[in-house]
């Protein structure tokens, strides 16, 4: 197998998660603008206006910049889609990741890279052939086993199948994140029960939820033991990354726009771990396990390594929400940084803080920070614990910055 | 009288508000999100003072909102 570099894509729902996906170490990050993408809901999303922002941010740490424009589009999105593209263009954003072909044909004639989304659910090496006329990289079906993604990117190699820049067609995957109980994200619960479609990027998630099974006709009820019958556990390839990248992957995604900041550096420096761990020829049974516990602190639904080692079903999270081995508690905000002395003054506006916490803070330019509460000051006095509703000072290994907020990690 | 309020920031476009209530939406080929017609905005909160042959479809419109975006009130 020739060596590639393998890029690590990060999700960004915001400026302190984009932070954080870059002190992770990935090589580039994705994000939604307005409300043309897969997390349409505002609290998920950028607007026009912080274009120039995120291009500054990636252009300055050097990694590339993804805009999500892959929902449905109606003839009234039309004229946002465009502009979307043209302003991506305008500010140097790496590329735009288009499911729709009135986005895929728009970006490639103004020039702008394009990657085809996980919606179009490409499985097999003529569809690959097909949308090679318009891009480069190319998400696959998440239902594909590792043999089916090796025998397309085999292919791709035989065959030299090269997109609009001339080079190879570049094969992405989902690498870890939350799975959709549906085929390539195409599920219609969410719009029939909610009127609020997945395809526009509103998913309720119908199939997190609990349900029960009833013969209408007898009225006995079915004795399910796990009740969440359509909630799929999340995706997590760190047991056999290896086979990952020998299958000739390129491009290595984590899902996760909607996703803390926390969650995004954890999970993006442990796949970074792991890829270099891979090619340097240094993974093991012992840093899985070790990667494992990592990813198993922050958010998930207990893992499962997905359709690629074949279509075992039954995989189904047998919990709501998360299965998270820690969780974060809201303390308070920044206040000042002395940066002589490399203290943070704090405002401790809920619960207490002692010596010794797992504290947290992030930021949008401090992007996420973790580290033990070694020496704590209240008025120039060194304690062992502040109360709720005070001004304090702990020693911060780096920068922090006014309205950071502050958290402290417990087990969950 | 009827007051629609329409929370326009949040409105992701979906087209339901225009099919059930023609009279009173429109959507913009601008940016894609819906208009409350003759509707007077103040902090990006739009508002339409209107009588009460407005009340049920507008109502349903809310209804269907994904995103509840739109609240109608009777006074």
């Amino acid at each position: 197998m020739k060596k590639r570099r393998v890029e690590l894509m990060a999700p960004a729902g915001n400026f302190e998660s984009m932070m954080a996906a870059i002190q992770g170490g990935a090589d580039a990050v994705y994000f939604g603008i307005e409300q043309l993408n897969m997390r349409a809901r505002a609290t998920m999303n950028f607007t026009l206006e912080d274009l120039a922002d995120i291009s500054k941010l990636c252009q300055k740490h050097q990694v590339k910049s993804y805009i999500t424009l892959n929902t449905i589009l109606y003839d009234h999105d039309l004229s946002l889609m465009k502009r979307i593209v043209e302003e991506a263009l305008e500010h140097g954003i790496s590329a735009v990741i288009a499911s729709d072909q009135a986005v895929i044909n728009y970006a490639h004639s103004k020039g702008m890279p394009v990657h085809i989304s996980t919606q179009t659910n490409i499985s097999n090496i003529e569809t690959v052939k097909f949308y090679a006329h318009f891009a480069d990289v190319m998400v696959l079906a998440r239902e594909l086993s590792l043999m089916q993604v090796k025998d397309i990117t085999r292919a791709i190699e035989r065959e030299q199948i090269k997109g609009p820049s001339g080079e190879l067609i570049r094969i992405e995957v989902f690498a870890h994140g939350a799975l959709c109980m549906a085929i390539s994200g195409k599920c219609y619960l969410s719009l029939h029960t909610h009127n609020s479609s997945a395809n526009r990027g509103v998913c309720i998630q119908n199939c997190r939820r609990q349900y029960e099974v009833k013969d209408r006709d007898e009225g006995f009820e079915y004795q399910i033991e796990n009740e969440y019958i359509m909630s799929p556990k999340d995706l997590n390839t760190l047991p056999f990354i290896d086979k990952l990248l020998d299958a000739g992957v390129d491009v290595l995604k984590i899902e996760g726009r909607a996703r803390a900041p926390e969650y995004v550096k954890t999970v993006t420096a442990t796949y970074r771990a792991a890829i270099n761990a891979v090619q340097q020829g240094t993974f093991n049974q012992e840093k899985v396990d070790h990667w494992m516990n990592e990813v198993e602190k922050v958010y998930n639904r207990g893992f499962w390594g997905g359709y690629y080692l074949g279509k075992k079903l039954g995989e189904w999270s047998d919990t709501y929400g998360s299965k998270a081995t820690t969780k974060k508690i809201y303390l308070g905000r920044g206040v000042h940084y002395f940066s002589k002395i490399k203290v943070g003054e704090f405002k401790i506006e809920s619960h207490q803080l002692k010596k010794g916490d797992q504290l947290l803070v992030t930021g949008p330019t401090t992007g996420v920070l973790e580290f033990t509460a070694e020496e704590i000051q209240l008025d120039n006095k060194e304690v062992d614990s502040v109360p709720r509703g005070v001004h304090c000072s702990i020693k911060v290994p780096e920068k922090i910055r006014a309205s950071d907020k502050l958290y402290k990690i417990v087990e969950a | 009288m009827v007051i629609i309020t329409h929370f326009r920031k949040k409105c992701i476009g979906c087209n339901y508000c225009v099919e059930i209530a023609h009279q009173y939406w429109r959507m913009s080929k601008k940016d894609g999100k819906s208009v409350l017609l003759g509707a007077k905005e103040k902090k990006g909160i739009f508002t339409l003072r209107t009588n009460e042959a407005a009340l049920e479809a507008n109502q349903s419109a809310a209804k269907a909102c994904p995103v509840n975006v739109i609240q109608v009130k009777e006074i």
